[in-house]
Protein backbone atom coordinates (compact mmCIF):
# COMPACT_ATOMS: atom_id res chain seq x y z
CA UNK A 1 0.00 0.00 0.00
CA UNK A 2 1.51 3.39 -0.92
CA UNK A 3 2.31 5.67 2.02
CA UNK A 4 -0.49 8.03 1.12
CA UNK A 5 -3.17 5.35 1.02
CA UNK A 6 -1.87 3.87 4.25
CA UNK A 7 -2.11 7.24 5.88
CA UNK A 8 -5.60 7.83 4.59
CA UNK A 9 -6.64 4.47 5.95
CA UNK A 10 -5.00 5.30 9.26
CA UNK A 11 -6.74 8.68 9.22
CA UNK A 12 -10.12 7.07 8.60
CA UNK A 13 -9.50 4.58 11.38
CA UNK A 14 -8.54 7.42 13.70
CA UNK A 15 -11.63 9.35 12.62
CA UNK A 16 -13.94 6.47 13.33
CA UNK A 17 -12.20 5.71 16.63
CA UNK A 18 -12.56 9.33 17.56
CA UNK A 19 -16.25 9.39 16.67
CA UNK A 20 -16.95 6.20 18.59
CA UNK A 21 -14.98 7.42 21.57
CA UNK A 22 -16.91 10.64 21.74
CA UNK A 23 -20.22 8.98 20.92
CA UNK A 24 -20.81 11.78 18.41
CA UNK A 25 -21.21 11.91 14.65
CA UNK A 26 -18.02 12.77 12.74
CA UNK A 27 -17.46 16.52 12.55
CA UNK A 28 -18.94 18.53 9.67
CA UNK A 29 -16.23 21.14 9.25
CA UNK A 30 -17.01 24.44 7.55
CA UNK A 31 -15.48 24.57 4.05
CA UNK A 32 -12.01 26.18 3.95
CA UNK A 33 -12.05 29.95 3.66
CA UNK A 34 -9.39 30.74 1.05
CA UNK A 35 -10.21 34.44 0.69
CA UNK A 36 -7.25 36.73 1.44
CA UNK A 37 -8.55 37.30 4.99
CA UNK A 38 -9.14 33.57 5.45
CA UNK A 39 -5.63 32.67 4.30
CA UNK A 40 -4.11 35.34 6.52
CA UNK A 41 -6.03 33.83 9.44
CA UNK A 42 -4.73 30.34 8.60
CA UNK A 43 -1.17 31.67 8.41
CA UNK A 44 -1.65 33.36 11.80
CA UNK A 45 -2.19 29.91 13.31
CA UNK A 46 1.49 29.14 12.45
CA UNK A 47 2.78 32.24 14.27
CA UNK A 48 3.17 30.94 17.86
CA UNK A 49 6.05 28.76 16.65
CA UNK A 50 7.13 30.41 13.38
CA UNK A 51 6.59 34.10 14.16
CA UNK A 52 4.08 36.76 13.14
CA UNK A 53 3.61 36.43 9.35
CA UNK A 54 6.44 33.88 9.38
CA UNK A 55 9.04 36.25 10.85
CA UNK A 56 10.62 34.19 13.62
CA UNK A 57 12.79 35.75 16.33
CA UNK A 58 16.52 35.93 15.49
CA UNK A 59 18.28 32.61 15.89
CA UNK A 60 15.03 30.66 16.19
CA UNK A 61 15.44 26.89 15.94
CA UNK A 62 11.90 26.87 14.55
CA UNK A 63 12.14 27.90 10.93
CA UNK A 64 11.10 31.34 9.73
CA UNK A 65 8.62 30.94 6.86
CA UNK A 66 8.53 34.50 5.50
CA UNK A 67 9.81 34.75 1.94
CA UNK A 68 10.34 31.02 1.48
CA UNK A 69 9.50 29.64 -1.95
CA UNK A 70 5.92 28.36 -2.06
CA UNK A 71 6.92 24.99 -3.50
CA UNK A 72 9.46 24.40 -0.75
CA UNK A 73 6.77 24.84 1.93
CA UNK A 74 4.21 22.75 0.02
CA UNK A 75 6.71 19.92 -0.43
CA UNK A 76 7.82 19.98 3.20
CA UNK A 77 4.22 19.86 4.44
CA UNK A 78 3.41 16.97 2.07
CA UNK A 79 6.40 15.01 3.40
CA UNK A 80 5.39 15.77 6.99
CA UNK A 81 1.85 14.59 6.26
CA UNK A 82 3.11 11.35 4.80
CA UNK A 83 5.54 10.79 7.65
CA UNK A 84 8.49 10.85 5.24
CA UNK A 85 10.25 13.88 6.77
CA UNK A 86 11.49 13.44 10.34
CA UNK A 87 9.61 15.66 12.77
CA UNK A 88 8.52 15.84 16.37
CA UNK A 89 5.25 17.73 15.93
CA UNK A 90 4.88 18.97 12.34
CA UNK A 91 3.66 15.58 11.05
CA UNK A 92 0.77 15.89 13.51
CA UNK A 93 -0.05 19.50 12.64
CA UNK A 94 0.30 19.09 8.86
CA UNK A 95 -2.45 16.46 8.90
CA UNK A 96 -4.86 19.12 10.17
CA UNK A 97 -4.72 21.06 6.90
CA UNK A 98 -6.03 20.24 3.42
CA UNK A 99 -3.68 20.39 0.42
CA UNK A 100 -5.53 23.51 -0.78
CA UNK A 101 -5.05 25.21 2.58
CA UNK A 102 -1.34 24.34 2.57
CA UNK A 103 -0.90 25.73 -0.95
CA UNK A 104 -2.66 28.98 -0.05
CA UNK A 105 -0.71 29.46 3.19
CA UNK A 106 2.56 28.66 1.39
CA UNK A 107 1.80 31.36 -1.16
CA UNK A 108 1.02 33.80 1.65
CA UNK A 109 4.39 33.16 3.29
CA UNK A 110 6.23 33.35 -0.04
CA UNK A 111 4.90 36.89 -0.45
CA UNK A 112 6.13 38.08 2.96
CA UNK A 113 9.47 39.91 2.94
CA UNK A 114 12.24 37.37 3.38
CA UNK A 115 13.91 37.46 6.73
CA UNK A 116 17.62 37.94 7.12
CA UNK A 117 19.33 34.78 8.27
CA UNK A 118 16.74 32.47 6.67
CA UNK A 119 18.54 29.40 5.34
CA UNK B 1 -21.20 59.58 2.96
CA UNK B 2 -22.23 56.85 5.35
CA UNK B 3 -20.33 55.94 8.48
CA UNK B 4 -18.42 53.13 6.85
CA UNK B 5 -17.23 55.20 3.90
CA UNK B 6 -16.31 57.99 6.24
CA UNK B 7 -14.30 55.61 8.36
CA UNK B 8 -12.40 54.30 5.37
CA UNK B 9 -11.63 57.86 4.30
CA UNK B 10 -10.50 58.82 7.76
CA UNK B 11 -8.41 55.70 8.24
CA UNK B 12 -5.18 57.27 7.06
CA UNK B 13 -5.66 60.27 9.31
CA UNK B 14 -6.41 57.98 12.21
CA UNK B 15 -3.24 56.00 11.49
CA UNK B 16 -1.19 59.18 11.64
CA UNK B 17 -2.91 60.15 14.87
CA UNK B 18 -2.20 56.73 16.37
CA UNK B 19 0.94 57.70 18.25
CA UNK B 20 0.73 56.02 21.60
CA UNK B 21 2.08 56.35 25.08
CA UNK B 22 1.79 54.19 28.15
CA UNK B 23 -0.69 55.82 30.45
CA UNK B 24 -0.20 54.95 34.08
CA UNK B 25 -3.26 56.98 35.03
CA UNK B 26 -6.25 56.33 32.80
CA UNK B 27 -7.79 59.44 31.39
CA UNK B 28 -11.34 59.85 30.29
CA UNK B 29 -11.16 58.98 26.63
CA UNK B 30 -14.57 59.60 25.10
CA UNK B 31 -15.39 58.23 21.67
CA UNK B 32 -15.43 61.06 19.22
CA UNK B 33 -18.38 59.87 17.18
CA UNK B 34 -17.80 59.16 13.49
CA UNK B 35 -14.04 59.51 13.82
CA UNK B 36 -12.65 56.31 15.34
CA UNK B 37 -14.04 53.06 16.55
CA UNK B 38 -12.60 51.86 19.81
CA UNK B 39 -11.83 48.39 21.13
CA UNK B 40 -10.96 48.02 24.81
CA UNK B 41 -9.08 44.84 25.75
CA UNK B 42 -9.12 43.82 29.41
CA UNK B 43 -6.18 41.65 30.45
CA UNK B 44 -2.71 41.54 28.88
CA UNK B 45 -1.97 37.82 29.01
CA UNK B 46 -1.51 35.50 26.03
CA UNK B 47 -5.09 36.07 24.80
CA UNK B 48 -5.54 39.78 25.44
CA UNK B 49 -2.11 41.01 24.32
CA UNK B 50 -2.43 39.01 21.09
CA UNK B 51 -5.95 40.34 20.42
CA UNK B 52 -4.83 43.94 21.02
CA UNK B 53 -1.88 43.63 18.64
CA UNK B 54 -3.82 41.83 15.91
CA UNK B 55 -6.73 44.29 15.87
CA UNK B 56 -4.15 46.99 15.11
CA UNK B 57 -2.32 44.80 12.53
CA UNK B 58 -5.58 44.12 10.72
CA UNK B 59 -7.00 47.65 10.90
CA UNK B 60 -4.82 50.52 12.14
CA UNK B 61 -7.82 52.87 11.98
CA UNK B 62 -9.28 51.21 15.08
CA UNK B 63 -8.22 52.62 18.43
CA UNK B 64 -7.12 49.87 20.83
CA UNK B 65 -6.74 50.31 24.59
CA UNK B 66 -5.29 47.47 26.66
CA UNK B 67 -6.10 47.56 30.38
CA UNK B 68 -3.61 45.61 32.48
CA UNK B 69 -2.65 46.10 36.14
CA UNK B 70 0.83 44.53 35.90
CA UNK B 71 3.65 46.61 34.44
CA UNK B 72 5.22 43.61 32.67
CA UNK B 73 4.06 40.34 31.15
CA UNK B 74 5.22 37.29 33.09
CA UNK B 75 4.74 33.96 31.30
CA UNK B 76 3.04 31.06 33.05
CA UNK B 77 4.58 28.63 30.53
CA UNK B 78 8.20 28.07 31.63
CA UNK B 79 7.46 29.46 35.12
CA UNK B 80 7.77 25.92 36.52
CA UNK B 81 11.42 26.11 35.41
CA UNK B 82 11.88 29.02 37.81
CA UNK B 83 10.67 26.65 40.55
CA UNK B 84 13.22 24.11 39.33
CA UNK B 85 15.95 26.75 39.45
CA UNK B 86 16.71 26.52 35.73
CA UNK B 87 15.29 29.90 34.69
CA UNK B 88 15.07 33.34 36.30
CA UNK B 89 12.02 35.59 36.47
CA UNK B 90 13.78 37.88 33.98
CA UNK B 91 13.88 34.97 31.49
CA UNK B 92 10.07 34.70 31.48
CA UNK B 93 9.28 38.44 31.62
CA UNK B 94 8.48 40.64 28.60
CA UNK B 95 7.67 44.36 28.68
CA UNK B 96 4.43 45.71 27.21
CA UNK B 97 6.37 48.40 25.34
CA UNK B 98 6.42 46.34 22.13
CA UNK B 99 2.67 46.86 21.80
CA UNK B 100 3.13 50.64 21.71
CA UNK B 101 4.87 50.25 18.36
CA UNK B 102 1.61 48.87 16.99
CA UNK B 103 -0.34 51.82 18.38
CA UNK B 104 -1.92 49.92 21.27
CA UNK B 105 -2.46 52.24 24.26
CA UNK B 106 -1.51 50.33 27.39
CA UNK B 107 -3.33 51.55 30.49
CA UNK B 108 -1.99 50.33 33.81
CA UNK B 109 -5.15 50.00 35.86
CA UNK B 110 -7.64 47.35 36.93
CA UNK B 111 -10.98 47.02 35.19
CA UNK B 112 -13.68 46.54 37.83
CA UNK B 113 -16.90 46.10 35.82
CA UNK B 114 -18.38 46.15 32.32
CA UNK B 115 -21.38 48.43 31.84
CA UNK B 116 -22.97 46.80 28.80
CA UNK B 117 -25.76 49.43 28.63
CA UNK B 118 -23.40 52.40 28.39
CA UNK B 119 -20.70 50.33 26.69
CA UNK B 120 -18.10 51.37 29.24
CA UNK B 121 -15.37 49.62 31.19
CA UNK B 122 -15.26 50.85 34.80
CA UNK B 123 -11.81 51.27 36.25
CA UNK B 124 -10.31 51.00 39.75
CA UNK B 125 -8.61 54.39 39.55
CA UNK B 126 -9.32 56.06 36.22
CA UNK B 127 -12.47 57.29 34.52
CA UNK B 128 -14.62 54.75 32.66
CA UNK B 129 -13.48 53.80 29.14
CA UNK B 130 -16.11 53.82 26.40
CA UNK B 131 -15.95 51.08 23.78
CA UNK B 132 -17.56 49.93 20.58
CA UNK B 133 -16.52 46.38 21.45
CA UNK B 134 -14.76 45.07 24.54
CA UNK B 135 -12.53 41.96 24.62
CA UNK B 136 -12.14 40.27 28.02
CA UNK B 137 -9.15 38.01 28.57
CA UNK B 138 -9.02 37.86 32.36
CA UNK B 139 -7.60 34.37 32.82
CA UNK B 140 -8.78 32.40 35.83
CA UNK B 141 -9.93 33.22 39.30
CA UNK B 142 -9.64 30.89 42.30
CA UNK B 143 -12.62 29.35 44.10
CA UNK B 144 -11.19 29.60 47.61
CA UNK B 145 -14.63 28.96 49.08
CA UNK B 146 -14.05 25.29 48.15
CA UNK B 147 -11.26 25.23 50.79
CA UNK B 148 -12.78 27.18 53.71
CA UNK B 149 -9.60 27.71 55.76
CA UNK B 150 -7.86 29.11 52.68
CA UNK B 151 -10.54 31.74 52.15
CA UNK B 152 -8.55 34.63 53.68
CA UNK B 153 -5.46 36.61 52.64
CA UNK B 154 -3.25 35.39 55.51
CA UNK B 155 -3.75 31.75 54.58
CA UNK B 156 -3.22 32.55 50.91
CA UNK B 157 0.08 34.29 51.66
CA UNK B 158 1.33 31.18 53.44
CA UNK B 159 0.01 28.30 51.31
CA UNK B 160 0.82 29.26 47.73
CA UNK B 161 -0.73 28.40 44.37
CA UNK B 162 1.96 29.94 42.10
CA UNK B 163 -0.55 29.35 39.29
CA UNK B 164 -0.30 32.94 38.08
CA UNK B 165 3.34 33.59 37.29
CA UNK B 166 4.76 36.44 39.34
CA UNK B 167 5.67 37.01 42.99
CA UNK B 168 4.20 33.64 44.04
CA UNK B 169 6.50 31.83 41.60
CA UNK B 170 9.57 33.15 43.41
CA UNK B 171 7.97 32.73 46.83
CA UNK B 172 7.28 29.03 46.16
CA UNK B 173 10.86 28.62 44.91
CA UNK B 174 12.07 30.07 48.26
CA UNK B 175 9.87 27.57 50.14
CA UNK B 176 11.45 24.71 48.18
CA UNK B 177 14.93 26.11 48.85
CA UNK B 178 14.18 26.30 52.58
CA UNK B 179 12.73 22.79 52.74
CA UNK B 180 14.80 20.17 54.61
CA UNK B 181 16.37 17.28 52.71
CA UNK B 182 13.97 14.38 53.15
CA UNK B 183 10.94 16.68 53.10
CA UNK B 184 7.74 16.17 51.14
CA UNK B 185 6.50 18.69 48.59
CA UNK B 186 2.76 18.19 48.12
CA UNK B 187 0.95 19.47 45.02
CA UNK B 188 -2.84 19.48 45.30
CA UNK B 189 -4.55 19.26 41.89
CA UNK B 190 -8.24 20.23 41.47
CA UNK B 191 -10.76 18.49 39.26
CA UNK B 192 -10.46 19.39 35.59
CA UNK B 193 -11.01 21.75 33.87
CA UNK B 194 -8.35 24.18 35.11
CA UNK B 195 -5.67 26.40 33.57
CA UNK B 196 -2.81 24.42 32.00
CA UNK B 197 -3.81 20.73 32.33
CA UNK B 198 -0.22 19.34 32.22
CA UNK B 199 1.14 22.08 34.51
CA UNK B 200 0.93 20.23 37.85
CA UNK B 201 2.76 17.19 36.45
CA UNK B 202 5.45 19.37 34.87
CA UNK B 203 5.80 21.14 38.22
CA UNK B 204 6.41 17.77 39.88
CA UNK B 205 9.22 17.10 37.37
CA UNK B 206 10.83 20.49 37.95
CA UNK B 207 10.71 20.17 41.74
CA UNK B 208 12.14 16.64 41.50
CA UNK B 209 14.92 17.84 39.20
CA UNK B 210 15.88 20.39 41.85
CA UNK B 211 15.62 17.88 44.70
CA UNK B 212 17.66 15.28 42.82
CA UNK B 213 20.60 17.68 42.70
CA UNK B 214 20.17 19.58 45.97
CA UNK B 215 18.26 17.42 48.50
CA UNK B 216 18.00 13.89 47.10
CA UNK B 217 16.08 12.30 49.99
CA UNK B 218 13.09 14.58 49.33
CA UNK B 219 9.87 13.56 47.62
CA UNK B 220 7.08 15.04 45.52
CA UNK B 221 3.54 13.86 46.25
CA UNK B 222 0.82 14.78 43.75
CA UNK B 223 -2.62 14.56 45.32
CA UNK B 224 -4.89 14.64 42.30
CA UNK B 225 -8.68 15.07 42.39
CA UNK B 226 -8.84 13.42 38.97
CA UNK B 227 -8.96 9.70 38.18
CA UNK B 228 -5.60 9.80 36.44
CA UNK B 229 -2.96 12.19 35.12
CA UNK B 230 -5.14 14.36 32.86
CA UNK B 231 -2.59 15.33 30.20
CA UNK B 232 0.37 13.50 28.59
CA UNK B 233 -0.12 10.77 31.22
CA UNK B 234 2.04 7.99 29.79
CA UNK B 235 4.85 10.43 28.94
CA UNK B 236 4.88 11.98 32.40
CA UNK B 237 4.78 8.60 34.14
CA UNK B 238 7.73 7.42 32.08
CA UNK B 239 9.67 10.60 32.86
CA UNK B 240 8.99 10.17 36.59
CA UNK B 241 10.15 6.55 36.48
CA UNK B 242 13.25 7.10 34.37
CA UNK B 243 14.46 10.50 35.52
CA UNK B 244 13.33 10.59 39.16
CA UNK B 245 12.96 6.98 40.32
CA UNK B 246 11.23 6.76 43.69
CA UNK B 247 10.91 10.53 44.04
CA UNK B 248 7.47 11.30 42.60
CA UNK B 249 4.25 9.69 43.75
CA UNK B 250 0.96 10.39 41.99
CA UNK B 251 -2.18 9.60 43.96
CA UNK B 252 -5.40 9.86 41.92
CA UNK B 253 -8.94 10.42 43.30
CA UNK B 254 -7.49 12.58 46.08
CA UNK B 255 -9.65 15.67 46.20
CA UNK B 256 -8.76 18.38 48.71
CA UNK B 257 -11.65 19.62 50.85
CA UNK B 258 -9.74 22.01 53.11
CA UNK B 259 -6.31 22.96 54.43
CA UNK B 260 -5.03 23.02 58.01
CA UNK B 261 -2.96 26.11 57.38
CA UNK B 262 -1.14 26.23 60.73
CA UNK B 263 0.11 22.65 60.36
CA UNK B 264 0.67 22.50 56.58
CA UNK B 265 -1.84 19.68 56.27
CA UNK B 266 -4.01 19.03 53.24
CA UNK B 267 -7.41 17.67 54.21
CA UNK B 268 -8.75 15.15 51.71
CA UNK B 269 -12.14 13.49 51.42
CA UNK B 270 -10.54 10.47 53.05
CA UNK B 271 -7.67 11.24 55.43
CA UNK B 272 -5.12 14.04 55.75
CA UNK B 273 -1.65 14.52 54.30
CA UNK B 274 1.07 16.52 56.03
CA UNK B 275 3.51 18.43 53.82
CA UNK B 276 6.80 20.17 54.32
CA UNK B 277 5.88 22.50 51.48
CA UNK B 278 2.23 22.54 50.47
CA UNK B 279 1.22 23.89 47.05
CA UNK B 280 -2.54 24.12 46.54
CA UNK B 281 -4.16 24.67 43.16
CA UNK B 282 -7.73 25.56 44.04
CA UNK B 283 -10.67 24.89 41.74
CA UNK B 284 -10.79 27.61 39.10
CA UNK B 285 -13.37 29.70 37.27
CA UNK B 286 -13.43 32.58 34.80
CA UNK B 287 -11.64 35.76 35.89
CA UNK B 288 -13.80 38.02 38.06
CA UNK B 289 -14.48 40.75 35.48
CA UNK B 290 -16.27 38.09 33.40
CA UNK B 291 -18.60 37.04 36.25
CA UNK B 292 -21.74 38.57 34.68
CA UNK B 293 -21.08 36.58 31.51
CA UNK B 294 -20.66 33.15 33.14
CA UNK B 295 -23.15 30.74 31.57
CA UNK B 296 -21.66 27.26 32.14
CA UNK B 297 -21.61 25.43 35.49
CA UNK B 298 -21.39 28.73 37.34
CA UNK B 299 -17.73 28.85 36.33
CA UNK B 300 -17.05 29.49 32.65
CA UNK B 301 -18.20 31.73 29.78
CA UNK B 302 -19.76 30.43 26.58
CA UNK B 303 -19.06 32.27 23.33
CA UNK B 304 -19.86 32.12 19.64
CA UNK B 305 -16.76 30.35 18.26
CA UNK B 306 -16.78 32.48 15.10
CA UNK B 307 -16.53 35.80 16.95
CA UNK B 308 -15.86 34.98 20.63
CA UNK B 309 -18.83 37.20 21.42
CA UNK B 310 -20.37 36.27 24.76
CA UNK B 311 -23.60 34.26 24.67
CA UNK B 312 -24.75 36.53 27.48
CA UNK B 313 -24.02 40.05 26.15
CA UNK B 314 -23.67 41.92 22.87
CA UNK B 315 -20.38 43.64 21.99
CA UNK B 316 -18.58 41.71 24.75
CA UNK B 317 -15.98 39.20 23.54
CA UNK B 318 -14.24 36.70 25.81
CA UNK B 319 -11.03 34.70 25.28
CA UNK B 320 -8.61 32.29 26.82
CA UNK B 321 -8.83 30.37 30.07
CA UNK B 322 -12.19 31.97 31.02
CA UNK B 323 -14.01 30.08 28.28
CA UNK B 324 -16.20 27.06 28.55
CA UNK B 325 -13.97 24.88 26.40
CA UNK B 326 -15.01 23.19 23.18
CA UNK B 327 -14.42 19.40 22.96
CA UNK B 328 -10.76 18.51 23.70
CA UNK B 329 -9.69 22.15 23.74
CA UNK B 330 -7.13 22.78 26.50
CA UNK B 331 -6.82 25.95 28.57
CA UNK B 332 -3.35 26.66 27.20
CA UNK B 333 -1.29 29.69 26.20
CA UNK B 334 -1.17 28.72 22.52
CA UNK B 335 -4.92 28.28 22.51
CA UNK B 336 -5.47 31.72 24.08
CA UNK B 337 -3.12 33.21 21.47
CA UNK B 338 -5.23 31.56 18.77
CA UNK B 339 -8.47 32.79 20.33
CA UNK B 340 -6.98 36.29 20.33
CA UNK B 341 -6.35 36.23 16.58
CA UNK B 342 -9.70 34.74 15.56
CA UNK B 343 -11.46 37.23 17.84
CA UNK B 344 -9.41 40.20 16.60
CA UNK B 345 -10.24 39.40 12.96
CA UNK B 346 -13.94 38.96 13.81
CA UNK B 347 -14.07 42.23 15.77
CA UNK B 348 -12.45 44.08 12.87
CA UNK B 349 -14.93 42.50 10.43
CA UNK B 350 -17.93 43.31 12.63
CA UNK B 351 -16.83 46.93 13.10
CA UNK B 352 -16.63 47.25 9.31
CA UNK B 353 -20.00 45.59 8.80
CA UNK B 354 -18.33 42.57 7.16
CA UNK B 355 -18.98 38.87 7.80
CA UNK B 356 -16.51 37.19 10.20
CA UNK B 357 -14.43 34.25 8.93
CA UNK B 358 -16.86 31.28 8.76
CA UNK B 359 -14.05 28.70 9.02
CA UNK B 360 -11.65 29.60 11.85
CA UNK B 361 -8.76 27.23 12.62
CA UNK B 362 -6.86 26.88 15.89
CA UNK B 363 -3.57 25.04 16.31
CA UNK B 364 -2.46 23.99 19.77
CA UNK B 365 1.09 23.02 20.63
CA UNK B 366 1.81 22.59 24.30
CA UNK B 367 5.25 21.66 25.62
CA UNK B 368 6.11 20.48 29.12
CA UNK B 369 9.67 20.50 30.46
CA UNK B 370 10.30 17.23 32.28
CA UNK B 371 13.87 18.21 33.25
CA UNK B 372 16.18 21.15 32.63
CA UNK B 373 16.60 20.03 28.98
CA UNK B 374 14.02 17.38 28.07
CA UNK B 375 10.50 18.16 26.88
CA UNK B 376 7.32 16.45 25.71
CA UNK B 377 4.36 17.86 23.79
CA UNK B 378 0.72 17.45 22.91
CA UNK B 379 -0.62 19.04 19.73
CA UNK B 380 -3.99 19.37 18.02
CA UNK B 381 -5.68 21.21 15.15
CA UNK B 382 -9.23 22.49 15.73
CA UNK B 383 -11.69 23.58 13.05
CA UNK B 384 -15.20 24.98 13.11
CA UNK B 385 -17.83 22.25 13.11
CA UNK B 386 -21.21 23.22 11.71
CA UNK B 387 -22.76 19.83 12.45
CA UNK B 388 -24.61 21.05 15.52
CA UNK B 389 -26.25 24.28 16.56
CA UNK B 390 -24.64 26.32 17.82
CA UNK B 391 -21.45 25.41 15.97
CA UNK B 392 -18.36 24.47 17.93
CA UNK B 393 -14.63 23.88 17.47
CA UNK B 394 -13.57 20.24 17.13
CA UNK B 395 -10.18 18.58 16.68
CA UNK B 396 -9.45 17.36 13.18
CA UNK B 397 -9.48 13.54 13.28
CA UNK B 398 -6.13 12.03 12.37
CA UNK B 399 -4.24 15.24 13.19
CA UNK B 400 -2.49 16.08 16.42
CA UNK B 401 -0.87 13.76 18.90
CA UNK B 402 1.81 13.34 21.51
CA UNK B 403 5.59 13.08 21.58
CA UNK B 404 6.89 9.62 20.76
CA UNK B 405 9.32 10.12 23.67
CA UNK B 406 10.84 12.93 25.74
CA UNK B 407 13.76 14.55 23.96
CA UNK B 408 16.29 17.36 24.01
CA UNK B 409 15.11 18.43 20.55
CA UNK B 410 11.69 19.16 22.00
CA UNK B 411 13.35 20.97 24.89
CA UNK B 412 14.99 23.28 22.35
CA UNK B 413 11.72 23.69 20.43
CA UNK B 414 9.93 24.49 23.66
CA UNK B 415 12.27 27.42 24.37
CA UNK B 416 11.96 28.65 20.80
CA UNK B 417 8.17 28.33 20.90
CA UNK B 418 8.25 30.60 23.96
CA UNK B 419 10.40 33.25 22.28
CA UNK B 420 8.25 33.23 19.14
CA UNK B 421 4.88 33.31 20.89
CA UNK B 422 6.05 36.13 23.20
CA UNK B 423 7.05 38.07 20.10
CA UNK B 424 3.77 37.20 18.35
CA UNK B 425 1.75 38.47 21.31
CA UNK B 426 3.87 41.35 22.56
CA UNK B 427 6.51 42.54 20.10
Amino acid sequence: MPARAALMAAGLAAASAWAQQRGAPPPAFAPSNLTPAGVRALAAACAPCHGTDGHAVPGSALQPLAGRPRDEIVQALALFKEGRKPATVMQQIARGFTDEEVAAVAQYFERQPRQEGTP
Amino acid sequence: MDRRQFLKASGAAALLAGAAGCETVAQHLPIASFTRRRVVVVGGGYGGATAAKYVRLLDPSIEVLLVEPNDEFVSCPLSNMVLGGFRSMADITTPYSGLLRHGVRVIRDTATAIDTERRQVRMASGEPLSYDRVILSPGVDFMWEALPEMNNPTAQSRILHAWKAGPQTLALRRQLENMRDGGVFVISVPEAPFRCPPGPYERACQAAAYFKAAKPRSKVLILDANEDVISKGALFKRAWLELYPGMIEHRPNSRAVDVDVANNVLKLEFGDEKADVLNVLPPMKAGRIADPFITANGRWCEVDWLTYESRAAKNVHILGDSLQIAPLMPKSATMANGHGKVCAAAVVALLRGDTPNPAPTLVNTCYSMVSDKLAIHVASVHKYDTGEHPGTMRPVPGAGGLSSAMSEAEGTYSMNWARNIWADALA
